[in-house]
């Protein structure tokens, strides 16, 4: 495998971009066109840069930012993951659920 | 029949003592022994936190380890003797080998592909192309023609 990966800070999924795209309804594809826009930065898949041909489902921590707070798998649009890894981090991350290394579901 | 790699994790309960473990690898190895496996390597990750409660505990001993064998039965009778066994908590088996192959085809097709149309990095002048992935990717270029 490549090289550790660097804990990333977890994409962050709050409210605003959110709001911007299903807000007011009016949306056809395309920019919304409004007083406030909401410039996005591209998203690249860290799998891809990091040249990853296999992702692990031993590196917890690693899969964990993968991971909503409750354990949710985090789904593409907010991680930027090319749907490739994106399969395969799937893979992963329910493996290493199996082995008690991920929640399937945190208590409270 | 080809061989296999597996990996086998299981998990042990928090207070099992050392020797206990090693009884239990030392058995393992011996059916995998008999059964014409081999042991590729063995971690003990000791204690960890458990994602979730598993058999009342919230905490496992961790052992991995990597397996390569050619037996159909061989997994089977693995599994069988960590159910049997009351330390274990939870165990699991992955086969693996058709992934690194997966992985080793890609690896090959990049490379090809490097070597094809040479980026302009002035470091490598006719260089065998840049091999960033390390693992098992030796001799890909026979899988993806």
């Amino acid at each position: 495998m490549a090289d550790e990966h660097t804990q990333a800070p977890r994409p962050s999924h709050s409210g605003p971009p959110r709001e911007g795209r299903f807000g007011g309804g009016a949306g056809g594809g395309g920019p919304r066109r409004g007083k406030r826009q909401y410039f996005r930065k591209k998203k690249v898949c860290r799998f891809c840069v990091d040249k990853v041909d296999f992702i692990d489902y031993k590196k917890a921590d690693m899969l964990q930012s993968f991971v909503q707070d409750r354990g949710k798998i985090m789904p593409r649009r907010m991680t930027g993951t090319c749907s490739k890894h994106q399969r395969w981090l799937g893979v992963a991350i329910k493996r290493a659920r199996n082995i008690a290394l991920l929640p399937f579901a945190t208590e409270l | 029949m080809e061989e296999r790699l597996y990996d086998l994790i299981f998990i042990c309960l928090p207070t099992t003592p050392e020797e206990e473990i090693a009884k239990i690898i030392a058995t393992l190895e011996q059916v995998i022994a008999d059964r014409g496996g081999k042991v590729e390597k063995i971690d003990k990750w000791g204690t960890r936190k458990l994602a979730y409660r598993v058999a009342k505990q919230r905490e496992g001993y961790y052992v991995y380890m990597s397996v390569r064998g050619a037996q159909p039965d061989l997994i089977k009778e693995l599994e069988r003797r960590l159910k049997v066994s009351d330390a274990v908590i939870k165990y699991m088996t992955v086969r693996l080998d058709e992934e690194i192959k997966r992985q080793q085809k890609l690896v090959g097709r990049r490379e090809r592909r490097a070597r094809q149309r040479p980026r302009k990095t002035a470091a490598g002048p006719a260089s065998p192309g840049p091999a960033p992935t390390p693992g098992p990717a030796t001799e890909p270029a026979a899988a993806a023609s």
